[in-house]
């Protein structure tokens, strides 16, 4: 059954290539060669991914190595992972195709480690959700980490780029750390790494160790998804990278770290049995609260996108907290339990192809203004309306204007915060959600219409829309917000399977 | 079971000093090697959990030893970026003090 993990070789496979072909293209003089290599290359691994997620549910694991069952390392494919993986792999491709133009204006060198590096980040990202045991996921999880510390210092010709990423590395490294020493104390317990064998010694309580261990994941996989005590690198490290790769960061790359939080803490540690549902809630409020807060205060139009998807991961954190919360405490009530984690896993998707596009068309703005001051970018929309029209999709998707997707998974997590009302906990976590989701969606428009209709400042009128090949991404990126919106049906179908994968 | 506890002994006083390494020292090629050392404790106790002691013969999981493994490549691989990224630093500011730079506060 190793065909299922085809697109997870492909990944890899492209990324070896690349370094081969590359000189390759450059001796003739084709310098876009790489990219749309790496493009093909990332269109194949989601077409195979779609091919498989339009087949009948099910879970496959197969083994790497290693006989029995503690001593194995092993891959599964399930709903969850699939829903996922296309995720990353279709901001991958986005980012992918935009780096074909991008990277040839700004002048880079070394296109051939930077596709290498962006096909392995990808490829990390899919492998964990793809790993079946706390092994595997750690080493594809180093693999995301340490492609990711290396692109965000890709421009080491600028102070700013190298400094965020050994902050970014010195933070991310710590957390990991925390993760796998968090790791090593429940293969210590329990004598094995498999997902299915913890879940079966854990479901009776084993005390202190047990919580420690519970509290070292949260907090090591916390900080790759920068929760808010350990946030402080990402809108350092997002701004410094190139836009490409800030779009994959701020999309897709937190998300890894929500998606590992989650997957330990409901299929490893079972929520009716240990109480972490009341902290993720207080770790979301306190997340999407503070970063909602600064976020105003920003100039740099990359910064505030950094510092705003603190705060969407705020609403993922607070969804899955209350999920987590209603097993523990009203276990009869487990409608109201998916209801939550549908609205997070949807805004997941929603926030990965707002944000990524949003990503992508300020990279459009700050390529030809030259400038990520907002108020030198003040009313260049106007001058570049078709990517002004996909920042405005993007941005009214984050705001969760309501036919678009962005409301409605911010809507299920509202609607399950709300359905115990005697619940005080759940009702004030709601409640602050409501103002957050308010003032976010305030600022989200303050920043279309500030960059899309206020007056020109001087100077703006040379400036062209931007060249084709990147529009084409963001085109992508559009359409499929909208397309989601449409068919919102299959879409939540897909998550509920995909849940009762987790949930069991 | 002495000596299981001697090993997390050992590697919590690592953890503990590569973790105030990282937090105090202001050179960066110190702070490296505070992580490293978080790393060496880590991978420490993960070698302690696979140390089995039953009936007085002691034996050890393959698991543990090649998840140590592993991991030991991976920690040279974060080491070696770390301090690319210190000669890189080196050539913009002409130090390794984490003070004289802009924007690394904590």
């Amino acid at each position: 059954m190793i065909q299922v993990f085809t697109p997870l070789f492909i990944l890899l496979g492209a990324a070896v290539v690349t370094v081969v072909v590359d000189p390759l293209f450059r001796r003739v003089g084709f310098r876009e060669g790489s990219g749309i290599f790496a493009s093909i290359a990332f269109f194949f691994a989601l077409l195979f991914l779609g091919v498989e997620a339009l087949k009948p549910p099910k879970v496959i694991a197969y083994r790497i190595f290693g006989s029995e069952s503690p001593l194995t390392a092993s891959l599964k494919l399930d709903p969850l992972s699939l829903y996922l993986s296309m995720i990353f792999c279709g901001i991958g491709l986005a980012a992918s195709i935009y780096s074909i133009r991008y990277m040839i204006l700004e002048r880079e060198t070394g296109l051939d480690r930077y596709y290498l590096l962006l096909l392995t980040l990808i490829a990390g990202m899919m492998g964990v959700t793809l790993a079946n045991d706390f092994f595997t996921l750690y080493v594809f999880w180093e693999l995301m980490a340490i492609s990711s510390y290396s692109l965000v210092s890709f421009r080491k010709w600028s102070w700013e780029a190298v400094e965020a990423g050994f902050k970014y590395l010195l933070m991310s490294s710590i957390g990991s750390l925390m993760a796998l020493l968090g790791i090593a104390l429940l293969y210590g317990l329990t004598g094995s790494l498999g997902f299915d064998a913890l879940q079966a010694s854990l479901s009776s309580g084993k005390g202190l160790a047990a919580d420690l261990s519970l509290a070292l994941i949260i907090m090591g996989f916390g900080v790759t998804a920068a929760i808010v005590p350990f946030h402080s690198w990402l809108p350092d490290a997002h701004p410094a990278a190139p836009t490409p790769i800030s779009a994959v960061l701020s999309g897709v790359v937190i998300k890894t770290g929500v998606y590992a939080m989650l997957w330990s803490l409901f299929k490893v540690f079972s929520p009716s049995l240990y109480g972490f549902g009341t902290v993720l809630i207080g770790i979301g409020v306190l997340t999407m609260t503070f970063a909602n807060i600064v976020v105003v205060m920003q100039s740099d139009v990359k910064r505030f996108l950094a510092y705003s998807s603190i705060a969407n991961i705020g609403y993922i954190i607070t969804g899955i907290g209350l999920a987590a919360y209603v097993m523990r405490n009203y276990p009869s009530e487990i409608g109201v339990a998916m209801l939550a984690l549908t609205g997070a896993l949807f805004h997941i998707l929603n926030h990965a192809l707002g944000k990524g596009l949003a990503f992508l068309c300020a990279g459009c703005y700050i390529v030809r203004a030259e400038s990520r001051d907002l108020s030198e970018l003040e009313g260049i929309g106007a001058s570049m309306p078709a990517t002004t029209s996909a920042f405005g999709i993007g941005l009214l998707n984050l705001a969760g204007v309501p036919p678009l997707s962005g409301f409605w998974s911010k809507l299920f997590i509202i609607s399950a915060g709300l359905a115990i009302p005697s619940d005080g906990v759940m009702l004030t976590a709601t409640a602050i959600f409501i103002l957050n989701s308010v003032l976010a969606a305030g600022y989200y428009l303050w920043l279309f219409q500030r960059l899309a209709f206020k007056k020109k400042a001087q100077g703006n009128s040379r400036i062209k829309e931007a060249p084709m090949l990147m529009l084409i991404p963001l085109i992508i990126l559009a359409a499929a917000c909208i397309l989601i919106t449409i068919m919102l049906n299959p879409v939540l179908q897909f998550i509920q399977t995909a849940l009762e994968v987790v949930l069991g | 079971m002495i000596l299981h506890e001697l090993y997390f002994a050992a590697s919590l006083i690592l953890i503990v000093v590569g973790l105030y390494a990282i937090m105090s020292k202001r050179n960066i090629v110190r702070i490296v090697i505070g992580l490293e050392l978080l790393t060496l404790g880590v991978n420490l106790t993960i070698a302690t959990m696979g140390l089995r002691i039953i009936n007085g013969s002691s034996s050890v999981d393959a698991l543990a030893q090649s998840m140590v493994a592993i991991s030991m490549a991976i920690g040279a691989a974060i080491a070696a970026l770390a301090l690319s990224l210190a000669i890189n630093i080196y050539r913009h500011y002409g130090t390794f003090d984490v003070r004289k730079l802009r924007r690394l506060r904590w």
